[in-house]
């Protein structure tokens, strides 16, 4: 069995529609980081979520009467995955979890209350973990560009970190907008910071697997033009692009669907950012080394530059 | 149940500032760090000073004004400031090694305990079913205090002037009392101490087993009784005088005693008499003028029930402005082990303790719990540093025949009565009721040393049904994921994907196998950890194969395409995997519990990966070769099968 074989697309030649596409998102992505906001999650908030099975289907309203009724304002109601389990979710930290339980045994005895789980983060907590979910990514983006740098070239480091700011800012669009129309739970807590870091892995991965074939070809077709080896190398690595996308989406698409509430945020941040990762590889990752060979080391990178003289102007 | 617990330095500050200078300035400077270093990680110690500086200084204090090292000529604010200093760093230290010995006490199965940074404790309780008693348990704030035992004239008086109080309100808010309420007051307190005495024997008939007992109990305290003469005198022969329920039926009286003593008909008093043969006690009412109680010892008892009403009352601020400043009252930890035997019931003792400790837990180096080997009766042997055994001796001397309590977080663990002076540190407590008590004992010594209090900040805990739940539910998408990637590998590679498939799951196993290694349990996080490896796992073979077919095609025989495969694919495969694994690292440092969780999975998996993927399908592959395998079909077309 074989998808692709021989393949010769051109794929770098359409950079530049590629390129402005990817900035355009990008801009949105940060537009949207700032307007819509980052809902966080109880780990970076800080407070108390429980959650609750009940035994049969009830409304969230019921459930926030509840709440209310023992003073306890400004609680949240979330459904947590089936019609009879709901998250709720308060500010207090002290004694919520033993009041609000105490609540739903007088007032909605008729459902039989049970606490699935609880989660209790101080707002100090809260606001650290928020700063070290930050640092960690930072950290991480640092510590894979100088790796990449050590390995292959300064360019391919920073390439490769361009590639992963893409996806990063692209899965948090995705993430952000998902989250916003209800359709997956995905308020920003540690699963999804882990998916995300994860992402930034897989991204790099997926990038160093093209620069490696890169790295190779270099050296054994002396005289290419830089444009073509870019060209060759996706090509020649395009099966093993495919195929490895394809069983990690299979395993993911798997988790978003059989894999119940805790997981499928994770999966779903994990798979957007994995799409994306791939594209990111071809589009930006190596197109950026391209730029860089063409626009700061001034080499020529196509036979034919007379041809196609907006390359030489080409901003990406 | 995964906890993080920090040290409330702030708690600590405050603990070490000399109570009797402690003032509104004092406080308002707490406060305010408290309220600070709620929302910033800047050092507590920090904040404090800074706050000292702009609050209390400006006032004329210095730190000198609140805190004592001992000796005077040496105190300096540099001094008090590492001092301060040092205790704090060490806290955290103390909290742990308490931690851990609470949780080795409560008997569970590989808990795990780790110092986060300078003040955290991270804590993994799997099985934990009753998490309000673990939280008791961690947040406890073990402060061990050797207080000295007052439970003389003055709380007994105290406690007459509560009722009084108490009984008084009532009657003025019934509108039986007008606003003179002096003239009323004389006749008020003038009750019937038979009648009392009777009433409270009437009560105290579940207790009444209790007394024989506690007489026994009582035959250690020797106490010089010079009251007695006088108690005799003035406890019994009151009734006639000046009965005020006189002519009233016992049913009456029994309640009109009840209305005028609503604080003190919630315990049960006792005055230890001197009957020759060590103490015994008899109970008393509270129907005295209050000059006229008798000088001597006295015990206080209360049943389980009406602890929460003498609890309330305690707390009350006019309550707690009654209560001379030097004393507090505390009562003992468990219920009397005896009484509770016999009639099941819970009876706590409950002592008036001199709120200045005599020495502190810190102090206390060693505490050990065993037999006497002249009685075999239980007992605890405590040890205390050089430093700690002066001053105990000290102490000890000063207070011969008196009794000194063992309080931790205010709450009386034994209050055994000092026999001799005690010189170089090793005491010696007798007096438990049974093994478990001694044991306990040793423990509370044990976790005397910690200075500062600890708080639960984060706290997860996955019930048993949804941990099941959704573990089942991780488990079955894991499985179907497994499979599709298994039926895809065999679909596209075929012989290949055969032996990929085969390291895939040789992955899975040994990712298990090193997980259980470490101690660790498989939780969601760690499932999902798992089934990233298994989609990453194949990715490495994917390459090798990948590169194998196009050695192939290039017209390679098959022996050196393999060797060329392997050998390309190699530098992809670290390469990619080395900077998964560096975001695998830096998730474990950063994340908290369910992180490092996953991460930690993520982290065997890649390792795992490049074993079973590089090293174990590679043998397989040549193990076919060298049993003579002309081809190998790694899915690449019929004509080009070599």
């Amino acid at each position: 069995m074989q998808f692709f074989h021989g393949t010769n697309i051109d794929f770098v030649g359409k950079r530049k529609f590629f390129v402005t596409i990817s900035t355009l998102i990008n801009i949105a992505g940060i537009l949207a980081i700032f307007l819509i906001g980052i809902e966080f999650g109880i780990d970076f908030e800080g407070g108390t979520e429980i959650a609750y099975q009940f035994s049969k289907p009830l409304h969230a309203d019921v459930i926030r009467n509840a709440v209310d009724k023992i003073g306890i304002r400004g609680s949240e109601i979330k459904s947590f995955g089936k019609e009879n389990q709901f998250l709720v979710r308060v500010k207090e930290t002290d004694n919520a979890q033993v009041k609000i339980t105490e609540a739903f045994n007088k007032y909605l005895v008729d459902y039989k209350p049970t606490v699935l789980k609880v989660d209790k983060i101080g707002p100090k907590i809260g606001k650290e973990l928020r700063g070290q979910a930050f640092l960690a990514v930072l950290i991480s983006i640092i510590a894979i560009m100088l790796y990449i740098a050590f390995r292959f070239e300064f360019t391919y480091g920073f390439g490769a970190v361009i590639a992963l700011v893409h996806d990063v800012i692209l899965t948090f669009l995705v993430v952000i907008v998902v989250n916003k129309l209800g359709w997956i739970d995905l308020e920003f807590n540690q699963s999804i910071l882990a998916a995300m870091l994860t992402v930034v892995g897989f991204s790099v991965n997926d990038t160093v697997i093209i620069f490696d074939r890169i790295r190779e070809n270099k050296d054994k077709m002396k005289g290419i033009p830089f444009l073509k080896l870019v060209n060759v190398s996706v090509n020649e690595t395009l099966s093993r692009t495919f195929n490895t996308v394809l069983t990690v989406v299979l395993v993911l698409l798997t988790i978003v669907l059989l894999g119940g509430p805790v997981l499928q945020g994770f999966a779903f941040t994990m798979l957007i950012g994995i799409i994306t990762g791939t594209y990111s590889s071809i589009y930006i990752a190596s197109v950026f080394v391209l730029w860089y060979m063409h626009s700061v080391k001034k080499i020529q990178i196509d036979y034919e530059p007379d041809k196609k003289p907006e390359l030489k102007t080409a901003k990406v | 149940m995964y906890v993080t617990l920090e040290c409330d330095i702030v708690k600590l500050i405050e603990e070490s500032a000399q109570r009797e200078s402690v003032d509104d300035i004092f406080s308002e400077v707490i406060d305010k760090t408290r309220q600070e270093a709620k929302m910033t990680d800047e050092s507590v110690l920090d904040i404090f000073l800074n706050n000292f500086n702009k609050i209390a200084r400006p006032r004329g204090k210095s730190l000198i004004s609140y805190f004592d090292i001992g000796d005077m000529r040496e105190a300096s604010e540099d001094k008090i400031i590492e001092r301060l200093k040092n205790n704090s760093e060490n806290a955290i230290d103390q909290a742990q090694e308490v931690i851990r010995q609470r949780i080795d006490k409560y008997g569970i199965s590989e808990p795990t305990i780790q110092k986060q940074g300078s003040r955290r404790i991270m804590l993994e309780l799997p099985g934990v079913n009753n998490e309000v008693e673990m939280r008791q348990l961690l947040q406890t704030t073990a402060r061990l205090e050797f207080n000295l035992v007052k439970n003389n004239k003055e709380i007994v008086k105290t406690f007459a002037k509560i009722d009084k109080l108490l009984s008084d309100k009532a009657k003025r808010a019934k509108g039986l009392l007008p606003d003179s309420i002096s003239a009323a007051s004389s006749t008020m307190t003038q009750d019937s101490s038979n009648l009392a005495n009777k009433d409270s024997a009437k009560s105290t008939k579940d207790i009444a087993t209790k007394d024989k007992k506690k007489s026994k109990k009582d035959n250690k305290s020797e106490i010089k009784d010079t009251a007695k003469t006088a108690s005799a005198d003035s406890v019994k022969p009151a009734a006639d005088t000046s009965d005020p329920y006189a002519g009233l039926s016992d049913q009456e009286k029994s309640k009109r005693y009840y209305e005028d003593h609503p604080f003190t008909t919630l315990f049960q008093s006792y005055y230890v008499t001197d009957d020759g043969r060590g103490g015994r006690s008899q109970p008393i009412a509270y129907s005295l003028p209050l000059e006229q109680y008798p000088e001597g010892e006295y015990n206080f008892i209360i049943p389980e029930q009406t602890l929460k009403k003498f609890n309330n009352i305690m707390a009350r601020p006019e309550i707690k402005a009654l209560i001379p400043f030097d004393l507090k009252i505390a009562r003992e930890a468990k219920p009397d082990p005896r009484v509770e035997k016999q009639s099941k019931q819970k009876i706590y003792n409950f002592y008036a303790l001199k709120r200045e400790p005599e020495i502190t837990g810190e102090y206390v180096t060693e505490a050990r719990a065993t037999f006497d080997p002249n009685s075999n009766q239980p007992m605890v042997l405590m040890g205390m540093n050089s430093e700690g055994a002066d001053k105990w001796g000290r102490i000890t001397g000063a207070n011969l025949k008196k009794r000194i309590a063992i309080v931790l977080d205010d709450q009386v663990y034994s209050a055994p009565t000092v026999q001799s002076k005690i010189l170089g540190g090793s005491s010696q407590i007798t007096g438990m009721a049974n093994v478990e008590e001694a044991r306990l004992l040793e423990i509370v010594l044990k976790a005397g040393a910690l200075k500062a209090p600890v708080q639960i900040i984060e706290e997860r805990v996955v019930g048993p049904s949804l941990g099941e739940d959704s573990i089942n539910s991780g488990l079955l998408a894991s499985g179907i994921a497994l499979l599709m990637v298994v039926f895809f590998m065999l679909i596209y590679y075929v012989k290949g994907g055969l032996v990929a498939n085969i390291s895939v799951i040789l992955n899975v196993i040994l990712i298990l196998a090193i997980l259980s290694a470490f101690g660790g349990t498989l939780t969601l996080p760690g499932i999902s950890g798992i089934i990233l490896t298994i989609g990453m796992a194949v990715d490495a073979n994917v390459l090798i194969f990948e590169r194998i077919r196009e050695e192939l095609y290039k017209g390679r025989s098959l022996k050196s395409a393999i060797d060329e495969g392997f050998k390309h694919a190699l530098s992809a495969i670290l390469d990619s995997n080395i900077t998964t694994f560096i975001t695998g690292l830096i998730l474990y440092f950063f994340g908290t519990g369910p992180i490092q969780g996953f991460a930690l999975t993520l982290m065997i998996g890649i390792i795992a990966t490049l074993f079973t993927q590089i090293v174990v399908s590679r043998a397989m592959i040549e193990i076919s070769l060298i049993r003579g395998a002309t081809s190998y079909n790694f899915g690449q077309p019929k004509t080009l099968n070599i």
